[in-house]
């Protein structure tokens, strides 16, 4: 797990003093144990009651200090600025996708966990709870596993009614430290039915006991099934839960099992905190937070960038999918899957009759054309009526304006709309090659700049701008596809019209400056070529941000209506 | 020996030696995991004259997971299908390692005289009952004297 902290000052293991605006002393501690998180010294318990649900977890992470914080609770929300939320995200690409320091319209806050990070924050919350609850750390742990992590409406309920918050979880206010006894004569486990002094067993709040091995045997497997903290007493009908403690004292001797009983308590921990997710990539282990309600999702798109280097909206786990709406994008892909393959081929090979609309292939034979649906008779040439052209045999070199106008007219709605589907796929589709060329380009742009330093002993650093505007390209190129999934949906007005202005900007941009990286060594000189490209692709990347931080405003502000 | 054989033993032992009144479960032959099952019907329900074989299989990782428990016997019961297999909720997600043969038994006779018709596995039987009672109850009595042993009991000697 090192590669995460590997360009961040959460390595050291070393405490600064941080003077913050109103002056109040913060601490940043920083080890790998709380995955350094900047913490106020004065993390009282009770500005995390001021705060609502899993955003408690949140602040108390943040460097906002202690008076400020009643505000920050306040505007909680998506929008908020907070920027040591993502004060250790240096990973440059986050950065080219406009999450860095300066935060640009359509970028949201997101915080990246690796395992222990999780497991830091759950203890966290625990400590904090702690104090408030006045009970045992395990039981502490297991309500709030049991609430979801809702600190809120747990501390609600439990000052309310203690013994009834507990009990409802199967839980009692003074549980006895779980341990294993034996030397009990009148023992008898339940399961395997075996008595004596020498057994040796456990029992929960409860009081159910069964022998070591059985209850090891019983949670290993509930292990093995994906269970964490929701394993309950074996006894028939038992609501008692069985905590960390007790699961590490049955499988103390089980290394194997206690490791995956972990994984299982942290998967547990993102899958039920809807405010955390983990990140799509094949074989990534990284989890991302981030605070974008899914109400707010039908106008913002919460793109997120994982340190394993992927971006992918927290929304629907789609990868990066700016400017288009989740919803937009999830209807477009399913579009996509239905039509695509039959629409092409209907458009290359079929027409529709003009009377009864059915979709007619022409297989061999005449233009006189009979449709087997409404036996209507119509020159497939010119699409008019067959009677029209009386004698003289699919002759149709005369261009009768009227009946070739009507019949035109009549090519139905459908296909007008197959036209107009197949306008936006195909820049779609192209912008999505294009993307998959750009890794290829990117293997191009190497041996160019390899090219470079050799005949013109730059150095490496000299050269990167090459692989600069690659990246920059990808990057716009996704943009770009989504743009037409946006404008596919978007009603004609003026306000597509400007819309579709910044997109052709950009497209033009993004065109020629991938023209001038493909051919970069040619008769110019590397100097000229070198400031061209930089040119270009900051001129590229103004355009990009331009469009992004105007669609993402259009789509707060209503400003486009959209196709049901 | 094994935890489990053990376990298994013993209940058998237990069966034999202090058998749940109206049920017999016996191993078949020389499979310790497989017992062949005779059960009355209830008292007070529409199977009361029957006697029903049913089939109880331990799986390997008894007790940890549930036994495979299904009727010989033809049924008209809204939570049993017609193979016989049973909708309980101790035979799947309710199980616990604490239950044993004889409770599983005894659950099962207490289905059959409170028939659950919102949680069906035989549709057909639940919708019947739910429209008309009297008629799937009378069914069910028909389907017991047409499939099920006959049952001699004291009281209903008497009465004839």
């Amino acid at each position: 797990m090192s590669d995460c902290h590997s360009d961040s000052y959460m390595d050291e293991d070393y405490e600064e003093f941080v003077y913050s605006e109103d002056e109040s002393v913060v601490s940043i501690s920083s080890d790998s144990s709380n995955h350094g998180q900047v913490r106020t010294r004065a993390a009282a318990a009770a500005a995390a009651l001021a705060t609502n649900g899993g955003a408690a977890a949140l602040q108390s992470q943040s460097s906002v200090p202690a008076q400020s914080q009643t505000q920050y609770s306040a505007d909680l929300g998506y929008d908020d600025e907070d920027d040591d939320f993502f004060g250790d995200d240096d990973n440059d690409f986050a950065r080219a996708i406009g999450t860095g320091p300066i935060k640009k319209a359509w970028a949201v806050d997101f915080k990246v966990y690796d395992p222990d990070g999780l497991r830091a924050t759950q203890n966290g919350t625990v400590d904090r709870m702690m104090p408030l609850l006045a009970i045992s750390r395990d039981t502490t742990t297991l309500l709030l596993r049991c609430y979801l992590w809702r600190e809120e409406s747990l501390v609600e309920d439990f000052i309310a009614d203690p013994e009834r918050t507990l009990a409802k979880s199967g839980l009692s206010a003074h549980p006895i430290a779980p341990r294993i006894e034996s030397g009990n004569e009148a023992f008898t486990c339940e399961i395997c039915f075996t008595s004596g002094v020498d057994e040796q067993y456990l029992g929960l709040t409860c009081g159910h006991c069964f022998c070591t091995d059985c209850y090891a045997t019983y949670a290993t497997g509930k292990i093995r099934e994906g269970e964490s903290w929701r394993i309950r007493c074996p006894a028939p009908k038992c609501k008692a839960l069985l905590g960390e403690e007790s699961a590490r004292l049955l499988l103390a001797e089980h290394k194997d099992v206690l490791g995956r009983y972990e994984d299982n308590l942290t998967r547990s921990f993102v899958n039920d905190l809807d405010s955390f997710t983990w990140c799509p990539a094949p074989n990534c282990q990284y989890a991302v937070e981030c605070l974008v309600p899914r109400s707010a999702m039908m106008t913002v798109i919460p793109t997120v960038n994982c340190k394993c280097g992927k971006a992918f909206c927290f929304g629907c786990k789609v990868d990066d999918h700016m400017p288009a709406p989740c919803y937009l994008v999830d209807k477009w892909l399913r579009k996509c899957k239905d039509d695509s393959e039959t629409a092409h081929w209907l458009k290359a090979n079929t027409k529709e009759c003009t009377k009864c609309k059915s979709t007619i292939e022409k297989n061999g034979g005449c233009n006189h054309m009979t449709c087997r649906e409404c036996q209507y008779h119509f020159c497939w040439v010119c699409m008019g009526p067959w009677n029209e052209h009386g004698q003289q045999f699919y002759n149709c070199n005369r261009f009768n304006e009227d009946s070739s106008k009507n019949s035109r007219d009549s090519v139905s709605n459908s296909r007008a709309l197959l036209e107009r589907y197949l306008h936006y796929y195909t820049r779609y589709n192209n912008h999505e090659q294009s993307v998959k060329l750009a890794r290829k380009l990117l293997a191009t742009t190497e041996k160019n700049m390899e090219q470079m330093q050799r005949e013109m002993t730059l150095s490496w650093i000299e050269v990167q701008f090459l692989s600069d505007a690659v990246d920059v390209l990808s990057v716009c190129r996704t943009t770009l596809k989504w743009s037409y999934v946006l404008a596919y949906y978007m009603m004609s007005d003026n306000q597509k019209i400007i819309f579709e202005n910044n997109q052709s900007d950009l497209e033009m941009a993004t065109e020629q400056l991938n023209e001038l990286v493909e051919n970069p060594i040619g008769q110019m000189s590397i100097e000229d070529i070198k400031r061209k490209i930089i040119d270009k692709s900051t001129y590229v990347k103004s355009r990009w941000e331009t469009l992004l931080s105007d669609t993402s405003l259009g789509l707060q502000e209503n400003r486009w209506q959209f196709e049901d | 020996m094994s935890m489990v054989s053990k376990r298994i033993l013993k209940e058998v032992d237990r069966l034999r030696q202090d058998p749940v009144p109206g049920i017999v479960a016996e191993p078949i032959e020389d499979n310790i995991r497989y017992f062949s099952v005779r059960m009355n019907g209830p008292n007070d329900s529409p199977y009361a004259d029957g006697c029903f074989t049913l089939e109880l299989y331990l799986p390997d990782e008894y007790p940890m997971l549930p036994p495979k428990v299904r009727f010989l016997t033809k049924m008209y019961h809204p939570n049993i299908d017609k193979l016989g297999r049973i909708c309980l909720d101790i035979l799947k997600d309710k199980w616990s390692p604490a239950l044993q043969i004889r409770t599983v038994l005894l659950s099962i006779q207490a289905l059959l005289s409170a028939p659950n018709p919102d949680d069906p596995l035989a549709n057909d039987v639940a919708e019947q009952w739910k429209t008309d009672e009297r008629k799937a109850i009378e069914t069910a009595v028909k389907w017991t004297a047409l499939y099920a042993e006959r049952v001699v009991r004291n009281d209903v000697a008497k009465r004839e």
